[in-house]
């Protein structure tokens, strides 16, 4: 009878048989059945040395069962193990970055140093008041997590349907904040990374809660510090609130007087109330536009062009006609 | 193939979507991580042949084999039926979470046996979707889930499952290929985000794309973000019928669509709130032509063409719900092809398995 063993032929994963005659017909299936009438696992037999490699199509899954069949005798079933490695991932950042947020946040972005895996954020991401009871229903419970592509960033949504105002939410659970206290954020370490591995260590930060953060983000409001043409220093802007990281990383970019985009390294200030623009090359003479995508959103979901929790009544909240939105500087 | 613009290359996909057959044998996949479309030619090793009927249990049990996991670990998003061979091919997500993989597979309709087809090192073009909702758009697309995927709801005390993702896996949720376009619908980066677009092939840029607006009879509102969930080519080609969750069906006439602009369709059905239309397909019976939808919440759903023609756009809540419809007691049916005039093919779930079924149409 021949030995079935994990092992791997060169980078591939694979099981191992010793002592197999030659020219033996082998098949792997999943589960215990050793069912002839459903189709093999797809894969190859491969020789490493007097050994032979079962190489299959698609990599085995971890925890489950695979029945083995040598030349139409059920041979062993063999359960795949999962991986058992050491937790080297951690929260490296978390925005929003100020110490106080308004009572109406809408969001955190959580940084990972490595991809994550998914379906842990409900049970391991929480609010907890001071007293260090969890704050049930602040967050909004989805099954699907918002990732970035690379499954490193977490979006974190406060449920939205407690922070606009009239909807029933709202009125019977008010703000997931209370203005005037303070709240931790807590990424537990059961946070598993892509491989089912546990966070190196747990992730607290402590915010206070301020006033709610109303209007339309207005770019006429921002500061502007500008460089002297023909040198390498930086645009310099002050925002009039704290912007959402997220979208300050997509939403901002400088022309240059031809019409063309100015190449540079764009950096997100402390809070996310400033952004500076160190160009690429000396700044020409001639007037530049500091160009605002109109989706830009401070940290409680108000927008260049909307609010996000409109009052009827404020005409000043009326939604902006579409269209781009800049602000035009020149070097001096 | 070079005809069709298709070189060597890889269309290796990060999430598999939709499916659909074009022109000689070429098979479009959608993939709504990379928000891109391929154009592949699989090589199909069949003979042209007949479309007999073709009936295999346990499919989802037979590909998990081949493949290496468990039935449940196989979630099959579609199915098409090539169009000289009949083999049929599945759009297969191996896996969830991290471990997901996705996975072309072909059933020989002769021998019920499973293959891989190979997606790396083959004939491929490819197309994006320019205004695809960006990765982490944190909009959420609503739907009503096979299996047990999502959250459990009671409302007006029923209980239904609901599964809220990200837009961006919905860019494309239905294609179908009709005299060198693709026709294929979903949703977009913009705040009317429905969208149907006709996309040339061979592919160029030349996409003509039009936002869409629906009167939602269960829900008594137009509509302009959910996005189609599945469509069918009418009319030869000159309007598509389509069906969106809850479950109204629209008439949109292609050739009333210009360029860049809102299209308003006609609502002509209303098959139930809290309930997913699955698939479509239409066939012809005594000479007529008819409509098959698979839902989640009913059997499966007959509608003559000849009543659509005649109906008037419903714009009034709840009622009138719209055509004359006959719901079949075929139950548990999630995908459906066309197979030949006379036959079609369904994917149909019976307890935890699935298992391939071919309806005569003429008793339908």
């Amino acid at each position: 009878m021949a030995e079935v063993s994990w092992s791997r032929w060169g980078i591939e994963e694979c099981l191992r048989f010793r002592d197999l005659a030659p020219g033996s017909v082998v098949h792997v299936r999943p589960g215990a059945s050793f069912d002839p009438n459903l189709p093999p696992m797809a894969g190859q037999l491969l020789h490493d040395r007097d050994e032979v490699c079962f190489v299959p199509r698609f990599p085995f899954v971890e925890g489950t069962a695979y029945g083995v069949v040598v030349d139409g005798v059920a041979t062993t079933v063999i359960v795949r193990p999962r991986a058992d490695l050491p937790a080297t991932a951690e929260v490296v950042d978390v925005h929003p970055t100020g110490d106080t947020v308004p009572r109406n946040l809408l969001r955190f972005y959580v940084a990972f140093s490595a991809p994550m895996g998914e379906g842990c954020a409900a049970e391991h991401v929480g609010l907890f008041d001071c007293s260090g009871n969890e704050m049930v229903g602040a967050l909004l419970a989805t099954d699907h997590e918002l990732w970035d592509g690379h499954r490193r960033r977490l979006t974190v949504l406060l449920d939205p349907a407690r922070i606009k105002r009239g909807i029933v939410g709202h009125l019977e659970a008010s703000y997931p904040l209370r203005e005037g206290t303070a709240f931790t954020l807590v990424i537990e370490q059961g946070f598993h990374d892509a491989h089912g591995t546990p966070l190196r260590t747990r992730y607290e930060r402590r915010y206070e809660v301020g006033a709610d953060q109303r209007g339309r983000v207005d770019p006429d409001r921002w500061g502007l510090s500008v460089a002297p043409a023909h040198t390498g220093d930086p645009l310099q802007v002050g925002f009039d609130r704290p912007l959402d990281f997220g979208l300050l990383g997509r939403c901002l970019f400088v022309k240059g007087p031809d019409g063309g985009r100015v190449e540079g390294s764009p950096e997100i200030g402390h809070s996310e109330r400033s952004w500076r623009f160190q160009p690429a090359t000396p700044w020409a003479p001639g007037p530049h536009r500091l160009v605002v995508n109109p989706i830009l959103e401070d940290v409680a979901g108000n927008s260049v062009d909307r609010v996000f929790d409109r009052d009827l009544t404020r005409s000043e909240d009326d939604p902006r006609p579409a269209g781009a939105v800049a602000r035009t500087f020149q070097p001096r | 193939m070079s005809e069709y613009g298709l070189r060597i290359g890889s269309a290796e996909i990060g999430s598999a979507g939709p499916i659909a057959f074009g022109p000689d044998g070429i098979l479009f996949l959608a993939d709504n991580e990379a928000a891109k479309v391929f154009a592949v030619d699989v090589a199909d090793p069949g003979q042209k042949s007949e479309a007999e009927p073709f009936d295999l249990e346990n499919v989802d049990e037979r590909v998990g084999s081949f493949l290496g996991c468990e039935a449940a670990d196989v979630i099959v998003r579609d199915m098409a039926v090539h169009p000289s061979s009949h083999n049929v091919y599945l759009s297969v997500q191996r896996g969830r979470g991290d471990a997901g993989q996705s996975v072309l597979v072909r059933i020989d309709r002769v021998d019920g046996s499973v293959s891989h087809v190979a997606l790396n090192e083959v004939p491929v073009a490819v197309v994006t979707i320019a205004d695809a909702p960006a990765e982490d758009d944190e909009r959420l697309d609503i739907t009503l889930p096979q299996g047990d995927e999502g959250e459990e709801l009671e409302i007006r005390g029923r209980t239904i499952r609901i599964l809220r993702r990200p837009i961006r896996t919905s860019t494309v949720t239905d294609m179908a290929y009709v005299d060198g376009s693709l026709l294929v619908a979903g949703l977009s980066n913009e705040e009317f985000s429905s969208k149907l677009r006709r996309i040339p092939f061979p592919f160029t840029d030349d996409v003509v794309d039009n936002s869409l607006e629906i009167f939602h009879v269960s829900h008594g509102k137009w509509e302009t973000a959910a996005p189609i969930r599945t469509f069918v080519p009418y009319d030869g080609g000159r309007s598509i019928l389509a069906s969106y969750t809850c479950t109204p069906v629209v008439h949109f006439p292609l050739s009333d669509m210009k360029p860049g602009t809102k299209t308003v369709g006609r609502t002509v059905a209303e098959l139930g709130a809290m309930n997913q239309p699955l698939d479509m397909v239409s066939f012809v019976q005594d000479g007529e032509e008819h409509l098959l939808v698979a839902n989640s919440r009913h059997g499966l759903v007959k509608i003559a063409c000849r009543d659509i023609d005649a109906q008037e756009p419903l714009t009034e809540p709840q009622k009138p719900v719209g055509v004359p419809r006959e719901t079949e007691d075929l139950q548990g049916i999630t995908c459906l092809a066309n197979l030949s005039e006379g036959h079609v093919l369904a994917l149909q779930v019976d307890g935890d398995r699935r298992h391939l079924r071919t309806l005569k149409t003429a008793s339908l």
